[in-house]
């Protein structure tokens, strides 16, 4: 098939419709308006620009343009997730950053050889990893003790609306993977969103950090709990070898590592706050 | 059961209607690409024409649309740099068919090495897992394994012409004619789309920000120096504070997955190099295979702890040592498909469009034409005392016409299968 889009000046499509990809879906439901969109990944323009108002080089697939948000406009309240406020939260000193697992190695026979190349570029957490919770605006979140009704969510009613949607993922050169993405679901009386940072950086460490959005709609109450998961590769690889599992499809999967009866990679913090929108 | 000749043949169209060949024939066929590939050096020579390409990463399909973009093999001379493997569902089609092809034809595929040919780094990211889904064991893995060891690290290409004959297609609806460079003009940079429309084109010398930039180098003909100023396209480094290469005796292009590295000054010691081992975690090898530019001087540590970056005034010292004129490398994801950095003096090809079915990105492939007068490649002698002492004022050897095919996935329905909707699930 010839391709029936209008090539820019510089040999990029103008809208790369490349398969899987598609414009806004949107759901509205009692008042609430869901909205994701997914687009290409950035061109070097945007990235540029990018780099610049972050202060650090974005991860390698930077969608810069997908969003999921959830607005009520009869309060004026909205959350968004997307790349940007994500990654502005990202350590940007290099205070926090983390080294490969061969780094030792790599250093001491460096140090041997080119005792003069010993500036680190750009010290930045590589990692990309950010406790982001959302871009909030209206009327704010406070502290709760009251947590996500699980069973409800655990019922099998009609799934309205679903999707799915990537903000940014990158390989750390081959030595693992940090992606931050969302996932939403809206059923007839209540919806939820799962951002969800995953990191395994191979040999050394896994970080699987969650931010839930629960809405029951009859009441206008909105639950938000965030938990991060931190452990070891080695404390994780340890506990999965001489078993029946297949150690690299559990060590690929977020849900695996953090099951309930199983909690491979434990949790190291959690928080929970609560808005009712009127 | 010998794989030669009609079994060969077989062997590929087997592969390109994208089904795998019994374990005894992929046996065969690695045992004879060692057998080849074992005679090539570290470097291998390549004459232009010649289409350089960059990562693959599995994705089959999209090496089909390259393969139509770009020609297919025998008649198109082709240079892989690497990074057949991993990430994509079909890594060991895509590889197979490369290596039969290899075999069939060794004087007009050229494969070299990436990080990703290795061992450690397929049992991670997907290759491993693949062979042994589709025959239940890690045979096949193992004899892949053994070539990669074998591949070359990188090539040496010559003969390409300094100026691109203008292709004959269809202007793109999006460009400006007034952005053309005159008729007349040397031609160094063309973009064309996967239709064969002229999405962009840049002759040598010209200014693109004429009023703005001074030239240090005077014009090459009076003709360039009348060409309007343009807005070069993004990618091709025209934007910059470069002018294309500037105008002087033509000079080769090297090819590495990677890129530099600081034990490494002459082309000559990467000859010296044992290949024949598994991508070792440092030393030259794995810096020629693993290293990035960046904008920085000289060289830097990357802030992951380990692995080299390059500055420009590396790229512009090497290419110099070397009778250079421009390095050619993959490895890193590229929005538009390629990406000219330095003053062109070093490229970024990425041939996977869509990377990982999901970035939406668009490849390229980089189209070096043949030196029709001879005049492109000539060799000095290595060890010019006068160059080491004065970096800045060496003399740029003109690079050659870059021809930038750019095109983008191939369409669902080639794919022989549906596209994948997300599945509704009750996540928790």
């Amino acid at each position: 098939m010839a391709s029936p889009n209008l090539p820019t000046f510089n040999g990029s499509s103008v809208d790369a419709h490349a398969p899987g990809h598609s414009t806004d879906e949107s759901i509205t439901r009692d008042g609430f308006k869901v909205t994701v969109r997914k687009l290409p990944i950035l061109k070097a323009g945007p990235i540029e620009d990018m780099t610049k108002k972050l202060g650090i080089a974005p991860p390698e697939m930077i969608f810069g343009d997908n969003l999921a948000r959830i607005e009520h406009p009869q309060s004026g309240w909205s959350i968004e997730f997307n790349a940007f406020d994500a990654l502005d939260r990202v350590d940007k000193t290099g205070e926090s950053m983390l080294k490969v697992s061969y780094s030792k190695e790599w250093q001491e026979n460096r140090q041997k050889q080119f005792e003069e190349i010993k500036e680190v570029v750009k010290p930045f957490d590589w990692s990309y990893s950010t406790d982001y919770k959302g871009t909030i605006s209206g009327p704010q979140f406070q502290p709760t003790d009251k947590p996500i009704p699980i069973d409800l969510l655990m019922r099998q009613d009609p799934i309205l609306f679903f999707s799915e949607v990537m903000l940014y993922e990158d390989e750390l050169a081959d030595n693992g993977i940090a992606m931050l993405s969302c996932k939403i679901r809206v059923m007839p009386q209540r919806m939820l969103l799962l951002s969800r940072f995953f990191m395994r950086l191979d040999g050394v460490l896994f970080r699987i950090r969650d931010t839930r959005v629960y809405i029951e709609f009859s009441t206008g109450e909105v639950i938000r709990e965030y938990t991060a998961h931190e452990e070891k590769y080695d404390v994780v690889r340890a506990a999965l070898v001489g078993g029946t599992d297949d150690v690299l499809a559990i060590m690929r999967d977020p849900n695996q590592l953090i099951k309930k009866d199983r909690a491979l990679v434990p949790i190291v913090e959690r928080s929970l706050d609560r808005v009712v929108l009127k | 059961m010998s794989i030669g000749g009609s079994d060969l043949d077989k062997a590929i169209a087997q592969l390109r209607a994208c089904r795998p060949i019994p374990e005894n024939q992929v046996r065969e066929l690695c045992y004879k690409a060692r057998e080849l590939l074992i005679e090539e050096g570290n470097v291998v020579g390549v004459n232009a024409p010649v289409t350089i390409c960059g990562d693959i990463h599995g994705q089959f399909h999209d090496l089909m649309e390259l393969f139509r973009v770009g020609g297919d093999v025998p008649d198109t001379n082709y240079l892989f740099m690497g990074d057949f493997v991993d990430r994509g569902f079909y890594s060991l089609e895509s590889f197979l068919l490369l290596l039969c092809l290899k075999v069939r034809y060794p004087d007009r595929l050229t494969l070299i090495r990436g990080n990703h040919e290795s061992r450690q780094i397929t049992t991670v990211y997907g290759f491993y897992d693949e062979c042994l889904r589709k025959y239940g064991s890690a045979n096949v893995w193992r004899y892949c394994c053994d070539v990669f060891d074998y591949l070359a690290l990188g090539a040496l290409v010559t003969g390409a012409s300094t100026s691109l004959t203008p292709t004959d297609g269809p202007l793109s609806d999006t460009l400006n004619a007034d952005t053309l460079p005159d008729p007349d003009a040397e031609l160094e940079i063309e973009t064309l789309s996967s239709t064969g429309e002229i999405m962009y084109r840049y002759a040598r010398n010209s200014s693109p920000q004429a009023s703005s930039q001074p030239t240090s180098n005077p014009p090459s003909s009076p003709n360039a120096s009348t060409t309007p100023s343009r807005v070069g396209a993004a990618g091709t480094g025209a934007t910059s504070s470069a002018n294309g290469s500037t105008h002087n005796e033509g000079g080769a292009v090297l090819c590495v997955h990677g890129g530099l590295s600081p034990l490494i000054d002459k082309i000559d010691k990467i000859r010296l190099l044992d290949r024949k081992q598994e991508v070792p975690h440092e030393g030259a090898m794995c810096d020629l295979l693993w290293s990035d530019p960046d904008e920085i001087d000289g060289w830097g540590l990357s802030p992951r702890g380990a692995g080299f970056l390059f500055g420009a005034d590396i790229v512009k010292h090497f290419n110099h040592q070397n009778d250079l004129s421009l390095i050619a490398r993959a490895h890193q994801l590229v929005m538009e498909g390629f990406k000219e950095m330095f003053d062109n003096t070093i490229v970024t090809v990425w041939s996977a469009p869509n990377y990982c079915y999901r970035c939406g990105n668009v490849a390229a492939i980089l189209e070096l034409d043949e030196d029709g007068s001879n005049e492109g490649y000539v060799r000095r002698s290595n060890g010019d005392a006068g160059r080491l002492k004065a970096p800045l004022v060496q003399k740029r050897l003109e690079g050659p016409g870059r021809r930038y095919r750019v095109f983008e996935a191939a369409p669902q329905d080639s794919r022989g299968m549906p596209a994948k909707k997300p599945v509704a699930d009750y996540f928790l």
